[in-house]
């Protein structure tokens, strides 16, 4: 295994996804790491020109916050997929539904039912009404089916152990969804011949998913084929290329504030053909923006009368407003019981333990142990306005320690989890670098997983960060669908859904995009 | 004590106007000492007004106009019968005030907000009241009350929402919500809930809280606020005019502070106000009314 790229690979401590603790290859890699050690040092240098090459043409970039006026920088994926065996993924992911369903019943009780979870003395009052994203205005502002996160982005870290546990939840408007779909699409260019080892689970279903999903949250009054818009705040956002790409994938209209209206409670949106009837708007602006006369008066990006419309029981939102209050980082430290109140049944994944603020002890005991611990904002999402202790200098601890006791309900405290690790491609070899995982997670007509996620990798070593915002990168995702009966060969009618893998020719059948020959041709590495 | 209440007001626009989205908080509550017997509301370019109830329970009315305007004009009407406010017969110490099941009940009434954002000057008046005045709770609240009284010359005009309660207090001069905010500021500080009413006052004159000798006023919305008194509930006071809220007060809604309960609210596409005239046109009818035994039939 030491040999070519691996040459001096160290796992460290830490826990690596490809080898284990005596250096043996895991049984789901060895196939990648055989078609990997025909590769020349040259070879995969021409793969990666290759890939940034298909990236820059399809303008995937991602602004950071912070670093002046719109910076766009891509997001760099690394070569080297990860991989996830099915029967580990099955666990994860009905860790995830449970999770999601739980959350969107706990939203619910919160907004339109009868907050028995507090007056139960599950979750503190307080707690509920101290956090900034709860939204008073979402106040009896039912989504039909209670699908209140359409999309959740649930982030997920393995520890030291390789015990997958949730790190934060996104509710409000994860992002990341079309880097799953581009790093796909660019590998089964740049790689193809991998996936012809493996049975990789497709995930260019997405689109319809999605699709599937909102148009089941439409009102009942939108009939059988409701009207969906992505609502974006425009082309300095972020995000905006996932929300036009989003919109391609759907098929439906992206459109900006100012392209929608409000007439008696209706929502419309212009267009060359006159006003047009909207049922179902996939916003990607915060809650602070949706409408003027409701949250912020000064707002442009908004439609001013669409929450009195939603509340009309016009147009569905979704992402629901007020789902902040769910994935607040001290409501984090609930969301096991959250579970158990609501489903009856434990927790599948497991959580960071995590100290609340507002208690003077633990409050004390916190500050004494900064230095050991991960600080976050409660409403910050991105990785933003963070405090890792161990890699903190003396003076941002004691910055941190004058913030906390300012504002005990605006932190938490987590214990330091030793990210997994997984080979990555650095100048000319492979070395560990940390990753995460953020599986994406939709409320439709049942709560179903896209096949892996966005699995982010801190590109710095050491780091432990792996947002994109913060210097990471990523990974083409692999989740292996469960092995054939071998007594049932070439049968595929059971569970045919959940098949579908890359390569099928029922797949390629339906793919907007064929593979480009060229890119092919040179799949086989150079003599 | 049975009113009928006319809220109206217009906009005047200096050039068209459209896409008018609005929000109307203008409708009396029912509660344990009043009833609202009927509601209704027009606008002028004509809408279709859809109702809902908001989180603090209060009736909101949403319309909107597309079509270019030159002005909006809006009126709800509403009658309605008061009772007396029950005495507070309780006499609970300020210990009371700390109680763990009273402060999580009353949480978001202890915090400070937009515009009840206290500071040294009006928690060290509010404190120096709770030192002189011993362990009574009612007597602090009345105490605060009229401190918030004496504290503020009303001037009408002199204020506009978004001038915080140090602000005021360092000026000396305000209106009914002036007065309002500075009371719940002064109890908040010192760990008594309070919140911000919006509402109705029958009277000759808001300033002075003169009854009127006539049966029908044109007065302004007014405000006042209410402080949760241990083992009883509410106990509601009007700051402006020194008095306990009583049969000639309406309530529409409470809130943190104004911004929960602002009476209209909305946004509109064009050009400036050119001018905005708003009244509250209060009619006196006779005590007890026929609808009024109905509905109260109806509850038992």
């Amino acid at each position: 295994m030491t040999e070519g790229l691996f040459a001096g690979y160290d796992h460290d401590a830490f826990f690596d996804e490809v080898f284990t603790r005596d250096g043996e290859i895991r049984p789901h890699y060895r196939a990648l790491v055989a078609r990997l050690g025909l590769f020349s040092a040259d070879e995969l240098s021409r793969r990666e020109r290759l890939r940034d090459a298909a990236f820059r043409t399809q303008g995937i970039t991602f602004t950071v916050y912070g670093e002046g006026e719109g910076v766009e920088r891509t997001f760099p994926m690394d070569l080297i997929p990860r991989i996830i065996p099915a029967d580990e993924w099955a666990e994860v992911e009905r860790g995830l539904v449970q999770r999601v369903d739980a959350l969107n019943r706990f939203l619910d009780d919160l907004y339109v039912g009868e907050q028995a979870i507090i007056h139960d003395g599950i979750v503190p009052k307080w707690m509920v009404l101290s956090s900034d994203g709860f939204e008073r205005e979402a106040t009896g502002l039912s989504v039909p089916h209670s699908s209140r996160c359409v999309v959740a982005g649930i982030d997920l870290v393995r520890d030291v152990d390789g015990v997958y546990r949730v790190l934060e939840d996104n509710l409000r408007n994860p992002s990341g969804i079309s880097y799953v779909l581009e790093n796909r699409a660019a590998m089964t260019r740049v790689l193809s011949l991998a996936f012809k080892d493996h049975r990789v689970r497709s995930v260019d279903h997405y689109g319809a998913m999605l699709l599937g999903a909102l148009q089941h949250v439409a009102p009942p009054a939108a009939g059988d084929d409701p009207t969906v818009v992505v609502l974006t705040p425009g082309v300095y956002n972020s995000a905006y290329f996932e929300h036009a790409f989003l919109a391609r994938q759907m098929g439906v209209e992206l459109v900006e504030g100012r392209d929608l209206v409000v007439d008696d409670h209706i929502v419309s949106m212009r267009t060359t053909h006159g006003l047009r009837r909207v049922d179902v708007i996939y916003r990607r602006i915060d809650d602070a923006f949706l409408d003027p006369v409701v949250f912020r008066p000064d707002s442009q990006l908004g439609v001013p009368g669409l929450m009195a419309a939603a509340r009309a029981g016009n147009v569905t939102i979704a992402n629901a407003a007020g789902n902040g209050v769910a994935d607040d980082k001290a409501i984090y430290a609930f969301v096991p019981d959250i579970i158990r109140y609501y489903t009856g049944e434990e927790p599948i994944l497991e959580s960071v333990p995590t100290y609340l603020l507002d208690d003077p002890d633990h409050r004390a005991e916190v500050l004494d142990r900064l230095g050991d611990l991960v600080v976050k904002p409660v409403a910050e999402s991105g990785g933003y306005g963070m405090l890792i202790g161990p890699a903190a200098t003396e003076a941002e601890i004691d910055e941190f320690r004058g913030k906390l006791e300012a504002d005990p309900r605006g932190y938490i405290a987590q214990e330091v989890v030793s990210l997994s690790r997984h080979p990555t491609l650095i100048d000319d070899h492979l070395e560990g670098r940390h990753i995460d995982l953020r599986p994406f997670v939709i409320s439709g007509e049942k709560i179903e997983v896209v096949p892996g996620g966005l699995t982010r990798v801190a590109l710095r070593r050491g780091s432990l960060v792996v947002n994109s915002s913060q210097g990471g990168g990523s990974k083409d995702t692999w989740v292996l669908a469960p092995e054939r009966d071998p007594r049932r060969p070439g049968d595929r009618s059971e569970g045919a859904d959940r098949e579908r893998v890359e390569g099928d020719p029922r797949e390629t059948a339906q793919l907007p995009v064929v593979r480009a020959d060229d890119a092919d041709a040179g799949e086989e590495p150079s003599p | 004590m049975r009113f009928d209440i006319r809220y109206r007001t217009t906009f005047t626009y200096d050039g068209l106007v459209r896409e008018s989205q609005n929000e109307l908080r203008a409708c009396p509550a029912t509660d344990d000492r009043q009833q609202l017997i009927g509601y209704r509301v027009m606008t002028n370019p004509s809408s279709r007004v859809s109702s809902s109830v908001d989180y603090w329970g209060t009736r909101v009315d949403a319309f909107g106009i597309r079509a270019p305007h030159l002005s909006l004009e809006v009126v709800a009407e509403a009658a309605v019968e008061t009772r007396q406010a029950p005495m507070v017969t309780t006499a609970p110490r300020l210990d009371a005030l700390t109680d763990e099941a009273f402060v999580d009940s009353h949480w978001e009434y202890l915090q400070p907000s937009a515009h009840t954002h206290w500071g040294e000057a009006v928690s060290a008046a509010a404190s120096r009241q709770r030192d002189y005045l011993g362990t009574d709770v009612v007597s602090l609240v009345l105490a605060l009350h009229r401190l918030a009284g004496a504290s503020i010359t009303y001037t009408p005009g002199s204020t506009y929402i978004g001038v915080d309660v140090e602000a005021v207090l360092d000026e000396g001069e305000g209106v009914c919500q002036d007065f309002a905010h500075l009371a719940v500021a002064l109890c908040r500080s010192v760990e008594i809930p309070a919140r911000y009413v919006s509402g109705y006052f029958f009277a000759a004159d808001d300033a002075t809280g003169v009854d009127a000798d006539t049966d029908m006023v044109d007065v302004q919305t007014h405000a006042w606020f209410e402080a949760a008194i241990p083992g009883f509930g509410w106990l509601a006071l009007d700051p402006t005019n020194q008095r306990e809220v009583g049969l000639r007060h309406v309530k529409i809604g409470h809130g943190r502070d104004y911004d929960d309960v602002p009476p209209l609210r909305g946004t509109v596409a064009g050009t400036a106000v050119h001018a905005l005239d708003a009244s509250v046109e209060i009619r006196r009818v006779g005590s007890i009314g026929p609808h009024w035994q109905i509905a109260q039939q109806q509850q038992q």
